[in-house]
C-alpha cells in the first residue's frame, strides 16, 4: 500500500471509524437514560362542580370543568394555555408523576370577584393508562370557599403530523 | 376558509419587515438570511408578543397560521428542490482523499459531539413519548447540517468558488447535507412507524424502491430537459410546469412513504441535470417568488414557533451556550482538524472550518421538522434556532478575520451589486440560505 494511502486510511480509522463506535456506545449508554413523563398535548378536564352551586366566584373553576387544556412540555417545564381569549400561558412543572401548574381563565365577572382568574392545578399522571390520565385537584385563587375541586383529565390523540404540518 | 384581509395583512407585514432587516443585516455585511430569521423572529412571540400581545394576536390570530404555514410549506418544497439541484454529487469525486477524509470528520465530529450532548440534555429538555435514540439522531443531524447555497454564495461573493478551499467546501457540503437528510429521513421514518401500522421495514423498503426507481427510471428521462434547453436555449411554459409537476408528485411519494415532502422535493432537484447553464436557468425561473414572497413566510411562521421566553433563568441559558459551543466545536473545530492534518495550511483550514459551520435557513428546515414529529420540545427549538442564527452570524465576522485579504476585494463587489438579484446563490448572487 503506498505510503499517502495507508496515512489516509489511519487517519480515516482515527477520526471517523472510532468516533462512529464511540457513537454506537453513547447510543447504547442513553438507552438506560430516562426522561420526564410526558404530559405534552391537548387535555380533556372533567369534574364535578355540583360543589360549586351558589359560589359567586367558582366561575374560574366552572369554565375549566369540560373544557381543554393545552400543555407544552420542555423536560420537567410545562406551559399550560386553558381557553381565556387571550391564551396567556401559565407555567408548571412535572416531577415524577405529580404536576403543579396554574394558568388564568377569563370568566364572565361577578360581583366582588375577579374576572381574570387563575386556576392552580395539582395532579398525578397515570403513565401506563392509555391514553394518559391526570386525577388532582384544582384551586380558584380568589375564591377561597370554593375549596378544591377534584378533577379527571385525559390526554387527546395527537393528530398526525405531515408534510404540512 | 382564511380571512383574506389578515392573511393579506400578514403577507404585507412579513415581506416588509423581512425585507427591511434583511437590508439592515447587509449593511453590517452579513447575509440577507440572518436579517430575514432574526426578522422572523421580531414577529413572534419573542419580541412582537411580548411588547404588544394584542396586536400579535390581532395579526396572527391562531386559527390563521395553518394557511400561512401552507403558503410557507410551499416555499420551502421549491426551496429544497433549488437545493438539490444546486449539489452536484460528482464534485467530491474530483477531490482527492483530503475532501473525502474532510467532509466525513465535517459530520461524524459534531454528529457524535451532539450525542453526547444528548446524553445530558435528554432527561432535562425531553420526555419520555420521545426515545433517547430518535433524540440523539436529531441532534448529531441538526448540528451536522450545513447552509450548502449560502456557503456557495459567500465563497462565490470572495471569489473564493474556484479556489481549494471554496471546491473543498462545497464538496464537503453537499456530502453533509445528502447525509444530514438521509439520516433524518431515518429519523422521522423511526418515529412515525412508532405511530403507524405500516412496519418500519415496509417504509424502508418502499423508499428503496422509490430511490431506485428515481436515480435509475426518472433521472435519464430529465436529461430530456437539458437537451431542449441546449437546442433552444429555454424551457417552455409547458416543460416548466412538468418540471413542477414532478417536484410534487415526488414530494408526495415521500410523504405518502411516511417520510415527509421534503426529501422528494430535494431528491428530484438532486438527480435533475447538473449542466451548470441549465441550473442557472432553473434557478433563474423559480427563485424570484420563492426567495421574494415565500421564504420570508418560512421565516415569520417559524419565528411564531420561536419563544425564547421558553429560554429563562441561568440554567437554560447553559444549555443553550452548551448547544453553540458544542455545534461550533463539532463542526468548526471538526473540519479545521480534519483539512489541517490532510495537509492544508492551518489559516484555510479554519477558513473552511468556519464555512461549514453556516447553519442557516437549512437548519430552520430541519429544526421544524423535528417540533413538528416531536423528536424536540418547544425550549429546545427555541436554543436551536438561536444556535443557527448565531453560527450563521459568525461565519462573516469569523472569516473576515481568517481571509481578511479575500474579503477585501468582495467587500468591494458587494457594494456595486444590484440590490434586486436575489438568488439562492449557487451562482454569485443575493443567498437567502
Amino acid at each position: 500500500m503506498p505510503h499517502t494511502s495507508r496515512n489516509f486510511v489511519v487517519a480515516y480509522i482515527l477520526l471517523v471509524g472510532i468516533p462512529l463506535l464511540c457513537l454506537a456506545g453513547v447510543l447504547k449508554a442513553g438507552r438506560s437514560i430516562s426522561a420526564p413523563v410526558s404530559v405534552d398535548g391537548t387535555w380533556k378536564i372533567e369534574a364535578d362542580t355540583s360543589s360549586l352551586a351558589g359560589r359567586p366566584c367558582g366561575n374560574a373553576l366552572l369554565a375549566v370543568s369540560g373544557s381543554s387544556v393545552v400543555i407544552s412540555q420542555s423536560g420537567k417545564g410545562l406551559v399550560v394555555t386553558s381557553n381565556n381569549p387571550a391564551k396567556t400561558p401559565g407555567s408548571g412543572l412535572i416531577e415524577g408523576t405529580n404536576v403543579t401548574a396554574s394558568f388564568q381563565t377569563s370568566t364572565l365577572a361577578s360581583a366582588g370577584c375577579n374576572s381574570d382568574s387563575r386556576v392552580i392545578i395539582t395532579a398525578a399522571v397515570n403513565p401506563k393508562s392509555e391514553p394518559r390520565t391526570l386525577t388532582g385537584s384544582l384551586i380558584a385563587s380568589d375564591c377561597a370557599s370554593c375549596g378544591t375541586l377534584q378533577f379527571h383529565a385525559w390526554r387527546q390523540p395527537k393528530a398526525q403530523s405531515g408534510g404540512s404540518h | 376558509m382564511p380571512n383574506l384581509f389578515i392573511l393579506t395583512l400578514q403577507l404585507a407585514v412579513v415581506l416588509a419587515v423581512c425585507r427591511l432587516t434583511g437590508e439592515l443585516f447587509r449593511r453590517i455585511h452579513q447575509p440577507k438570511v440572518v436579517g430575514e430569521m432574526f426578522a422572523g423572529i421580531m414577529l413572534g412571540p419573542s419580541l412582537l408578543g411580548w411588547i404588544a400581545p394584542h396586536f400579535s394576536s390581532y395579526l396572527f390570530p391562531v386559527n390563521s397560521l395553518g394557511f400561512l404555514n401552507a403558503l410557507s410549506q410551499v416555499g420551502v418544497i421549491v426551496f429544497m428542490f433549488l437545493v438539490g439541484l444546486g449539489i452536484n454529487p460528482r464534485e467530491l469525486k474530483k477531490q482527492g482523499h483530503a475532501a473525502v477524509l474532510t467532509s466525513h470528520v465535517s459530520i461524524t465530529a459534531p454528529f457524535v459531539l451532539a450525542a453526547f450532548l444528548a446524553l445530558f440534555l435528554y432527561p432535562r429538555l425531553s420526555d419520555d413519548s420521545v426515545s433517547f435514540t430518535s433524540f440523539a439522531l436529531f441532534m448529531g443531524s441538526a448540528m451536522s447540517i450545513t447552509a450548502f447555497p449560502v456557503l456557495a454564495r459567500i465563497l462565490s461573493e470572495r471569489n473564493m468558488l474556484a479556489s481549494r478551499l471554496g471546491t473543498v467546501a462545497i464538496a464537503c457540503a453537499a456530502v453533509d447535507d445528502v447525509t444530514g437528510w438521509c439520516i433524518l429521513a431515518y429519523i422521522v421514518v423511526l418515529i412515525r412507524s412508532a405511530h403507524s401500522s405500516t412496519s418500519i421495514w415496509m417504509t424502508t423498503a418502499g423508499l428503496g424502491v422509490f430511490g431506485i426507481f428515481m436515480v435509475y427510471g426518472v433521472r435519464p428521462l430529465l436529461r430530456g430537459y437539458e437537451r431542449v434547453y441546449k437546442a433552444k436555449g429555454e424551457l417552455s411554459e409547458n416543460l416548466m410546469a412538468f418540471m413542477v409537476l414532478l417536484v410534487l408528485a415526488s414530494a408526495l411519494c415521500t410523504e405518502y412513504l411516511g417520510i415527509h415532502l421534503l426529501f422528494g422535493a430535494f431528491l428530484m432537484g438532486a438527480i435533475m441535470p447538473k449542466q451548470r447553464h441549465f441550473v442557472r436557468y432553473v434557478l433563474d425561473r423559480f427563485e424570484t417568488i420563492t426567495v421574494t414572497l415565500l421564504l420570508p413566510l418560512f421565516f415569520a411562521f417559524t419565528g411564531l414557533r420561536t419563544n425564547i421566553g421558553l429560554v429563562k433563568g441561568p440554567q437554560m441559558w447553559m444549555y443553550c451556550g452548551l448547544i453553540i459551543l458544542v455545534a461550533t466545536a463539532g463542526k468548526l473545530g471538526g473540519s479545521t482538524l480534519a483539512s489541517w492534518l490532510s495537509g492544508m495550511p492551518l489559516r484555510e483550514a479554519a477558513g473552511l472550518g468556519t464555512l461549514m459551520n453556516t447553519r442557516g435557513l437549512m437548519e430552520l428546515v430541519i429544526l421544524n421538522i423535528g417540533l413538528d414529529i416531536g423528536v424536540i420540545s418547544p425550549a429546545l427549538f427555541s436554543m436551536m434556532v438561536i444556535m443557527a442564527l448565531f453560527t450563521t452570524f459568525m461565519t462573516t465576522p469569523v472569516l473576515r478575520l481568517i481571509c481578511s485579504k479575500e474579503l477585501d476585494e468582495s467587500s468591494a463587489a458587494i457594494a456595486t451589486k444590484p440590490a434586486a438579484t436575489d438568488s439562492l446563490g449557487l451562482n454569485g448572487t443575493e443567498s437567502v440560505a
